[in-house]
């Protein structure tokens, strides 16, 4: 037999679980078992303990486990979860294609020197899955075909496959069966052309892809340009403090996801979903964009901390979907000591990484906008002349106005209206006023002032500025402090 | 003398005045008036400063805007304004050398708010300085605040009222208004209550390099005979003789 197409290696993951696993990613004691039309269709092993059998009807279920827990089953979230874990996947290969329902094809023979190794690959796909909460059956072969059949069967040596666990319709099974013939050995020694004269030519167009007589071309996945993730409880959670294990495993999917692509986020936002509620959601907002877990979590436990209107929760989504390369910033060979800045100022990496955490856990526990930098604004107006900016960047240097009048430290809010006692200008005390006037006058675009600013002394000897407008009201609008 | 110079030297006594001073080199006030009475010459780089006082407009930011100004040139580590009464303004700041690239100001909410973000800011070693304008703040709070300050190499300085007889604070400094009605600059009156290495200092008086405490002449006229307009108007019109303002010093 001809193996043109051998010099390949496959790997396929096998899902077998899937159709549960969707539903039971968090551990558990309990039976769980998938149905359709009332009929069990998938279960966990706890359910076969309890002696269920597929096929049987769900009331004859609740008869052997009154713990049981029921799902319909739910092909479009399997197919939803299969094209996240091929995302997962894609940190191992960028050959990843996804085969229906419930099996991922690998091309990993050119990582094989990055991970130092078929058993690495493995290894780590073991624990990477372990970690998600999901279970995967491993075939390795030539062919993508003979990858999966030898994660179905667990077999490495391909031609004893009996012929029921192929990949092909049930009658041509069936058909072959009644030939008395069992495995693929038996198969491949029949005449190929009589083979297609009983059962077609599909089927040896599939003897010939999975020996790798013939060209299998597959459709690898694209990077997926958002991140979604979910996790459905059991039972209800009514504590939400307790959300923070979940929380946990799926920013750590997030970040293998950042890593795998070489990109950051600086947003991302949590959904806590009950079917008997509408949904809660909350964004976590960062200064910079990160992939730090553990920032990411910090800032999560923030953010839940806050939540109070939320009281039971069965499913936990975490989703991103704006991201940004890394700039590849080599190491710091002195990491954390000071250096010199161009502009003469001492910093540090660390000192940046610092000040971005800070950035970002208060806001994440006070909300974006009790947290901001100031900058003088070019008008001349005084409670125009300075802006809020929401995180000012670091270095950029303004220009010194040269304004030669005096200003004060703060500015009130608004102008305070000032009374004249006894022929005084009077704030809890007589004002003296001292300098002035200086007049602005300005805005007639947006709305004019016409303002005399003075500065007053008051009679326990504070500074003040104040103004008369052109209605002779004094005002009084800062303070020199 | 001579005795009590070489018994010192045998015995290995220090004067309390001289602990840490060589060894912790402040950060100049801009005032030597001020620096001579400081602990290491100068500002402490960290530890909780409390400056006590009544009355806002008296000078209490304009003592601390030199150093400031210091601060946000030679370290790209911020500033932070917690909670302050009023709008810091940005024009004056600026005036002053502050870069206010290094400035950020958060508004908590509540006071417990004010601490944690004291807490958070002092520990992160992302700030050269934290001022703060806490409502209330108790004594075991405060002694939180001058750890997490010792360990973030932050200066945190806590702008209280003068009510407060005592508090862990490392250095405490009442201030008072000093302006002067004949002195040109103005000025604010600093008495040390509570320093490392000495004793409660006498009130002596710091003067401000401006001219804000200057009178322009007289403006008397201006509130005689008040809500009525001729001589208001009049004055508005006349050209008031004004003294050319200097260019703000330093």
């Amino acid at each position: 037999m001809k193996q043109k197409y051998c010099k390949d290696l496959w790997l396929c993951l096998h899902f077998q679980q899937l159709p549960v696993e969707i539903f039971t990613r968090e551990q558990t004691e309990k039976p769980v078992v998938v149905g359709m039309k009332q009929r069990i269709v998938h279960m966990n092993h706890v359910a076969s303990e309890a002696g269920i059998r597929i096929g049987s009807s769900v009331d004859a279920a609740y008869i052997l486990a009154s713990n049981l827990i029921y799902f319909e089953r739910n092909e479009e979230k399997e197919l939803e979860t299969l094209k996240n874990l091929a995302q997962w996947a894609y940190q191992f290969t960028p050959n990843v294609s996804i085969r229906a329902p419930a099996s991922l094809q690998l091309d990993i023979n050119s990582s094989l020197k990055l991970f130092d190794g078929i058993g690495n690959i493995k290894t780590k796909i073991h624990q990477g899955l372990e970690r998600l909460g999901y279970s995967a059956a491993l075939g390795l072969h030539q062919t993508p075909l003979a990858a999966l059949v030898a994660a179905k069967t667990g077999n490495s040596v391909l031609l004893e496959t009996p012929v029921n666990e192929l990949d092909i319709e049930q009658h041509i099974i069936d058909g072959l069966h009644r030939m008395g013939i069992h495995s693929l050995t038996d198969v491949l020694d029949l005449p190929q052309g009589g083979l297609a004269r009983r059962f077609g030519a599909s089927f040896i167009d599939y003897l010939q892809r999975l020996m790798g007589e013939k060209a299998d071309p597959q459709q690898f996945i694209s990077e997926q340009p958002k991140f979604s993730s979910e996790i459905t409880f059991l039972s209800d959670v009514t504590n939400l403090e307790s959300l923070v294990f979940p929380i946990r495993r799926l920013l750590k999917e997030l970040c293998d996801f950042l890593i795998a692509r070489q990109l950051k986020i600086n947003h991302f936002t949590f959904r806590l979903a009950h079917r008997g509620h509408s949904p809660r959601s909350f964004s976590i907002h960062l200064a910079e964009p990160e992939s730090d877990a553990a920032m990411f979590l910090l800032l999560s436990q923030l953010q839940l901390e806050k939540i109070n209107d939320v009281q039971e929760v069965d499913s936990l989504t975490l989703s991103a979907n704006r991201f940004f390369p890394t700039t590849s910033l080599s190491g710091d060979l002195f990491h954390g000591t000071r250096f010199q800045q161009k502009d003469g100022r001492t910093t540090s990496l660390a000192d940046l990484e610092n000040s971005n955490r800070l950035f970002n856990v208060l806001r994440a526990r006070l909300g974006p906008d009790a947290c901001f930098g100031l900058a003088e604004a070019n008008d001349h107006r005084p409670e125009k002349a300075w802006k809020t900016v929401s995180q000012n960047a670091q270095g950029k240097r303004q220009e010194v106005s040269s304004n030669e009048n005096a200003r004060p430290m703060f500015l009130l809010p608004k102008p305070r209206r000032l009374r004249l006692h006894d022929g005084h200008l009077w704030f809890n005390g007589a004002l003296q006023v001292l300098q002035g006037p200086e007049r602005i006058d300005y805005g007639w675009w947006d709305y004019n002032i016409c303002r005399d600013y003075f500065v007053a002394r008051h009679s326990t000897s504070g500074l003040y500025w104040v103004f008369q407008d052109q209605r002779q009201q004094w005002f009084l609008h800062g303070i020199f402090s | 003398m001579g005795d009590l110079e070489s018994l010192m030297k045998k015995s290995g006594l220090w004067r309390a005045s001289s602990i840490d001073c060589e060894f912790r080199q402040g950060l100049p006030s801009g005032f030597p008036l001020l620096d001579n009475h400081l602990p290491g010459s100068g500002w402490p780089v960290d530890g909780v400063t409390e400056l006590l006082h009544d009355q806002y407009g008296i000078g209490e930011l304009r003592l601390l805007s030199p150093a400031l100004a210091r601060l946000s040139q030679e370290q790209s580590r911020r500033i932070l304004l917690v909670s302050p009464p009023f709008i810091p303004y940005p024009p004056a700041l600026q005036a002053c050398g502050v870069d206010l690239s290094t400035l950020l100001i958060v508004q908590p909410k509540s006071d417990q708010d004010i601490l944690w973000v004291l807490e958070q800011a002092l520990g992160s070693k992302s700030c050269s300085a934290v001022l703060a304008w806490p409502q209330t703040i108790l004594d075991k709070q405060i002694r939180r605040l001058q750890i997490a300050s010792k360990e973030g190499n932050t200066w945190n300085i806590l702008f209280r009222k003068t009510n407060v007889r005592s508090s862990p604070a490392e250095l405490r400094i009442h201030l008072s208004a000093g302006n002067a009605p004949l002195s040109f600059h103005s000025a604010i009156n600093v008495k040390i209550l509570k320093r490392r290495g000495g004793w409660e200092s006498t009130t002596f008086r710091v003067d401000f390099d401006d001219n804000l405490n200057q009178q322009t002449p007289d403006f008397s006229e201006l509130f005689v005979n008040p809500p009525v307009n001729n001589n208001e108007t009049k004055i508005l019109q006349r050209p008031v003789a004004l003294p050319s303002f200097p260019a703000t010093a330093g």
